[in-house]
């Protein structure tokens, strides 16, 4: 009996997006990262190319964290004061994106002004010459103040900035146009409202060919089967020919990880389910190898063997 | 939903005198018209026009390729005429994808036509009919639409560039029949996997009867759960499309937002 043919034909492609500027391309940064362009489901080379291998962003902050674990602590405890060497702490352990987190301007934090997050920005900037994504707060109203100035600062860096929602992308999406930045739309585990949220950005005159969505990402034990489905279901939608739902995801892989109590808990539960530092990093290993199945294009990371460990699955998986 | 644009059709006063008189901006309005309406091929019909058929299509093709670039659908019930004219228009238009409509299930009709479209890369479209006329019921119906899809895909054509046409006679004279055509198409659609398009000429359905449009309307909305997927329509009637795109989204179709409509245009770039 011939073996059936089950090979896919899609129709639809996932949009490719280009982080970082060179100083060719009007920015300082030392080379540039793309991302995208699958025309298939991830890692079925019979089905489609993936012509660009999933990416690692890693987390810096902009204040030292209050509440990471002892194997994070381990990792950047010397460097977490101060955001620049932080940076140069991430470009050693070879991430291929800086992900700075504007933490200190929520008005619960430090309440930092936008004058003081671009300053913080600028020195990042100077300190590494990886392509930038930086995150506002989350709060609408302080956001709308800060990122602006921010876009601002970063004029010509062709960063990423997140990140617009139904309920807020004005201001935002105006920054990101007139600064000329990449943009990340969010949906919280809707994807029918993650659709809602490109078209108002893209009614706004913003090209869905610059965003990045962010459906967003649970943990390994925190409802993975449902975000899982989510995120299929939205890259099926594009590879069907969905333009809406082109754009490549970006999922915060270490943040969720590390909130799980199988990742934080220390060696006191060893006993049970093993010594704490394999096993923080495992859990955000595992994390990120499911989402790479469900089609992320950005995993943002934090423990240098977890991302390690991604690191070879991705090379395993493409065959690289 | 593959709209099929029914408005350039010599039945129609105005377009039968612009051909007569080849007026291309009446033409070329209606075309803006419909493909801003989210027309996806422009099917063409002389009616009863003065001159040479052949010519007339050629020109009438020619004439709406200058302000779309959207696949052309050349409408006659004359074999010959068509097999002519096809080779003809893709001879002026060579990069231009072509729908050959239609052939009806006959050897004879099926020998004529179906050659052509395999030569000339063209989507054609097969009525439920052969030589004893329209059939009344859902068995004749599906019989010559499998009559004529095997007939097709041994020539080579593909399923997605075949069309099935189950033939919707008005209600106010055969009542039976919107029935009998969705009826047929669930039974034709099990045929293939993937299953070619199926595709009616809408507004028939309501010829002479007084609530036209409600009744293009209701009956487009159900055939397209029957699994209708194409339509010879008028992509101007903005309540017709909006209709057709709702009835996807609850058949998920297109993945739903708030805006499915802004979407649906947003995907089509109208």
């Amino acid at each position: 009996m011939a073996i059936p043919d089950v090979k896919e034909k899609w129709s639809g492609r996932v949009n490719t997006v280009t982080l970082g500027a060179t100083p060719a391309e009007g920015g300082t940064r030392g080379s540039t990262v793309t991302v995208g362009g699958a025309s298939g489901i991830p890692f079925l080379s019979f089905d489609g190319e993936m012509p660009h291998p999933p990416v690692v962003a890693m987390d810096v902050l902009d204040k030292q964290p209050a509440e990471w674990p002892k194997a994070l602590a381990e990792a950047y405890g010397d460097v977490w004061s101060d955001p620049a060497a932080w940076a140069k702490r991430v470009k050693e352990l070879g991430a291929d994106l800086v992900n700075l987190r504007l933490v200190s301007i929520h008005p619960d934090e430090d309440d930092r002004s936008a004058e003081q997050a671009a300053e913080t920005v600028k020195a990042v900037l100077a300190a590494v010459d990886l392509p930038l994504i930086i995150w506002g707060s989350g709060v609408p109203a302080k956001d709308q103040k800060v990122m602006p100035k921010v876009a601002e600062v970063c004029q010509g860096e062709n960063c990423l900035l997140g990140a617009v929602t139904e309920d807020d992308y004005r201001t935002l999406t105006a920054a990101a146009q007139a600064y000329g930045h990449k943009l990340i739309s969010l949906a919280p585990c809707d994807i029918n409202k993650q659709k809602q949220v490109n078209i108002l950005v893209s009614d706004m005159g913003y090209p869905i060919q610059d965003l990045v969505i962010y459906p967003t990402t649970t943990s390994l034990g925190y409802g993975m089967e449902y975000i899982y489905s989510i995120l299929e279901r939205g890259r099926l939608a594009a590879l069907a020919g969905d333009k809406l739902m082109a754009p490549p995801v970006i999922l915060d892989v270490g943040h969720e990880s590390w909130r799980a109590k199988e990742a934080r808990s220390g060696d006191e539960v060893a006993e049970l389910w093993g010594p704490a530092d394999q096993r923080g990093p495992a859990w955000e290993a595992v994390t990120a190898c499911d989402l790479l199945q469900a089609g992320a294009d950005i995993l943002i990371m934090r423990h240098p063997k977890a991302i390690e460990a991604v690191r070879n699955a991705v090379s395993q998986l493409t065959g690289a | 939903m593959i709209i099929f644009s029914e408005r350039i059709n010599g039945m129609y006063r105005d377009v039968r005198k612009a051909i007569n008189e080849k007026e291309k901006s009446v033409v070329q309005r209606l075309v803006k018209e419909q493909v801003a309406g989210g027309a996806d091929i422009m099917d063409i019909n002389l009616g009863p026009t003065k001159g040479d058929p052949v010519e007339n299509f050629v020109w009438l093709a020619q004439t709406v390729h200058e302000v779309t670039d959207k696949p052309i659908s050349l409408d006659s019930a004359k074999p010959k005429l068509l097999a002519e004219a096809v080779a003809k228009v893709h001879q002026a238009l060579p990069g231009t994808k072509l729908v050959i409509n239609s052939s009806t299930a006959a050897a004879d009709c099926m020998a004529t036509l179906v050659p052509v479209a395999a030569e000339h890369g063209a989507s054609i479209i097969g009525l439920t009919m052969d030589q004893e006329g329209v059939p009344g019921n859902v068995e004749r119906r599906v019989e010559c639409g499998a009559t004529f899809f095997m007939t097709a895909m041994e020539a080579g054509i593909l399923p997605e560039d075949i069309y099935l046409d189950p033939i919707i006679l008005p209600v106010n004279v055969a009542q039976k029949q919107p029935w009998a055509v969705m009826e047929a198409i669930r039974q034709l659609a099990i045929l293939s996997d993937p299953p070619p398009h199926f595709i009616l000429g809408l507004s028939n359905v309501s010829q002479k009867c007084l609530m036209r449009e409600l009744i293009n309307r209701t009956y487009l909305v159900m055939t397209i759960t029957a699994g209708l997927d194409a339509a010879i329509m008028d992509a101007a009637d903005k309540e017709l499309v909006e209709a057709a795109i709702s009835a996807e989204i609850l058949l998920e179709k297109h993945l739903y937002s708030d805006d499915y409509i802004k979407a649906w245009k947003m995907q089509k770039g109208v």
